[in-house]
């Protein structure tokens, strides 16, 4: 039971493992890096540890998804209700409109109001993964079959109750697959944050953009692709297997 | 269940009443001595005295009124309503030059408020909404946005102490270059990753094995974050640039357009492949079967039904490519590759906000001009819909 337990989760487990060995263990790779930049002064990027770098990366990522998720399945609900549904069409557009916006543009626009720091990319993220968010939840309420709801009616369920009992369990993978996607994409572009003086994974990129040196660049890099497989991993752990 | 329409139109109610409150709380502009100077905001009331204010209220009052009793002629007065509204946005700020700016101080310049960003933006929501409840085509739209376009074009003249203004002013050839180096990166990369990807699905099509490879490798190119494939195409190109003089001599080198073209290919490139292939893969079998019936050759077939099939899917990839590289060129000029991120990292870099409005602002503007006119064309190729827009006149 355990064994079977261990392979299930051994993809995530195999990606997170790798990604705190990185973080925290970066010195050993030192050799390595030093291939890729022989005649730099030095390949570790100096200005902070790589673990509190990707402790404040996940930080941001976690902030912006989470409040993607409370106001994208939270709009969604409501206007799939009757008493909201005039809104509907507006919500859709809104998220769409949300991921034309280009996040450096977003993030660019909101430093004049925000300030420098880690407040303007969670803005630029939170609204840039609001559309996969909005859209899966739409799809997932809306393409529910009328019979169950009628069932479910029929067995004097209330609104509250459909919501909770029927609607919300049945439209989960779709609403999972969604945040999903939404979180690996922000998780790769938060590293534009760096640009505005927030802290996260993407300063050692920016840091070796400026200093012509590839192994601070490789280690912004291959860590924010680790924290992407192993989230992604442990969501596909989440939803259902697909047939 | 039959839907009734409800007496009261809540959504044109709830945008008005927001953009009331917006309007009148929040500062309309702000008016600055210089161009590092934070300015001084004044809301509309301070700005142009209560009278006027009120004024500049009365048709969203309008529009309230009629959200309240939305009858026959309801919407097309509201959509009227609406685009005086949109038609007057520069003139207060006009207004608010003529009344706050000091002519003793040539370097003072006007900064555009809260107010008058979300005015701008509840309006077009409110457009959004009343353009569906019209039924209205996206070219009857843009006929009647004509009159406000040429209304901002002509106020334009009024609005010289507009800080945009003045950095534009300032450096009128170099941004006119940044929005063609911006425009010929998104072109050259999307026209590209067209040709490129479509090969590609071509090939998948035929083998198996290269669409597990092909998609694997495009999968993880994504998870790199643009910030570093921009970066980490640095080294090789300066080296390759070294090696190669015929390289140098296109102008490769590490930095500029060379890498942030790569970066931009290789980003596009997941989204056009994946969105040909299930556009050449999904075509109805029974469609195939009957033109095959009808006796057409393989290459028929591929010409007369498979690809005006997959055009519409094949055209939104080229949509969601553009948007894409439109946002991701922008970053590319941290690599030195131009653009109007440009004047975004520039004015990040001198604290100057205006400056990064003169480089933010097109690019969004870019960004939904580009997603309206693809997705207006992939409506009118798509052969679904298309039967039921002939439908009506």
């Amino acid at each position: 039971m355990s064994m079977a337990l261990l392979t299930r989760w051994s993809a995530p487990l195999v990606w997170l493992g790798l990604l705190l060995a990185l973080a925290v263990g970066g010195e050993w790779l030192e050799p390595l890096l030093r291939w890729s930049e022989p005649e730099a002064r030095r390949v570790l990027y100096p200005q902070a540890d790589l673990l509190t770098l990707l402790l404040r990366h996940v930080q941001v990522v976690a902030i912006a998804s989470g409040l993607a998720v409370v106001i994208g399945v939270g709009a969604a609900i409501l206007v799939t209700r009757p008493g909201g549904r005039d809104f509907l069409p507006l919500v859709a557009q809104f998220a769409s409109m949300g991921q034309t916006f280009p996040p450096v543009a977003v993030l660019a626009l909101a430093v004049p109001v925000l300030g420098f720091g880690t407040w303007p990319i969670i803005v630029a993220l939170l609204l840039y993964g609001l559309l996969p968010i909005v859209r899966n939840t739409l799809a997932g309420l809306e393409g529910l079959d009328p019979a169950i709801e009628e069932a479910a009616r029929g067995m004097g369920m209330g609104g509250g109750q459909r919501l909770w009992q029927v609607e919300l369990p049945l439209a989960a993978p779709i609403i999972l697959a969604g945040i999903r996607t939404s979180v690996t994409v922000n998780i790769a572009t938060a590293a534009l944050g760096a640009t505005v003086g927030a802290s996260n994974l993407g300063a050692p990129i920016i840091a070796g953009i400026v200093n012509g040196n590839t192994a601070y660049i490789l280690q912004g890099a291959v860590l924010i692709g680790l924290l992407a497989l192993a989230v992604d991993s442990l969501f596909s752990r989440l939803l259902p297997a697909r047939q | 269940m039959p839907r009734r329409d409800p007496p009261i139109n809540r959504v044109v109610l709830t945008l008005a009443l927001v953009a009331l409150v917006t309007w009148l709380s929040l500062p309309l502009g702000s008016i600055a001595p210089n161009r590092i100077v934070p300015g001084t905001a004044y809301t509309i009331a301070a700005a142009i005295g209560w009278p006027l204010a009120l004024v500049s209220c009365l048709p969203l009052l309008g529009l309230l009124a009629l959200a309240w009793r939305p009858g026959r002629l309801g919407y097309p007065l509201a959509l009227g309503l609406t685009l005086l509204l949109l038609l007057a946005l520069p003139a207060w700020l006009a207004l608010m030059a003529v009344r706050h700016l000091d002519p003793e101080l040539p370097q003072a310049r006007l900064g555009i408020g809260a107010a008058w960003w979300l005015a701008l933006f509840w309006l077009s929501l409110l457009l959004i909404e009343l353009r569906s409840r019209l039924a209205l085509a996206g070219w009857r739209l843009a006929l009647l946005m004509l009159p406000v376009a040429v209304g901002w074009w002509v106020a334009a003249g009024w609005l010289e102490p507009l800080a945009l203004w003045q950095e534009l002013s300032g450096r009128r050839g170099a941004f006119l270059e940044a929005v063609v180096d911006h425009l010929l990166l998104v072109g050259g990369a999307v026209g590209s990753s067209l040709v490129v990807g479509a090969a590609i699905a071509l090939a998948m099509r035929q083998n198996p094995r290269i669409e597990r490879l092909g998609f694997a490798l495009l999968n993880f190119l994504q998870t790199i974050p643009s910030l570093a494939l921009f970066g980490l195409l640095l080294a090789p190109l300066a080296w390759l640039a070294s090696r190669f003089e015929w390289l140098a001599g296109l102008g490769v080198s590490g930095i500029g357009w060379a890498p942030a073209f790569l970066a931009l290919l290789g980003y596009s490139l997941l989204p056009m492949v994946r969105n040909t292939f299930v556009a050449l893969s999904e075509v109805d079998p029974g469609v195939l079967e009957a033109a095959r019936g009808m006796g057409m050759s393989r290459g028929q077939v591929f010409r007369q039904v498979r690809l005006p099939l997959a055009l519409p899917v094949v055209l939104e990839g080229v949509r969601i490519t553009t948007v894409q590289a439109i946002g991701l060129t922008a970053v590319a000029a941290l690599i030195g590759a131009g653009g109007l991120g440009t004047f975004i990292f520039q004015g990040l870099g001198q604290a100057a906000m205006d400056l990064v409005l003169l480089g933010a602002l097109p690019i969004l503007a870019m960004a939904l001009a580009a997603d309206a006119l693809l997705g207006a064309l992939t409506r009118r190729l798509d052969h679904r819909t298309d039967l039921a827009a002939g439908a009506a006149p």
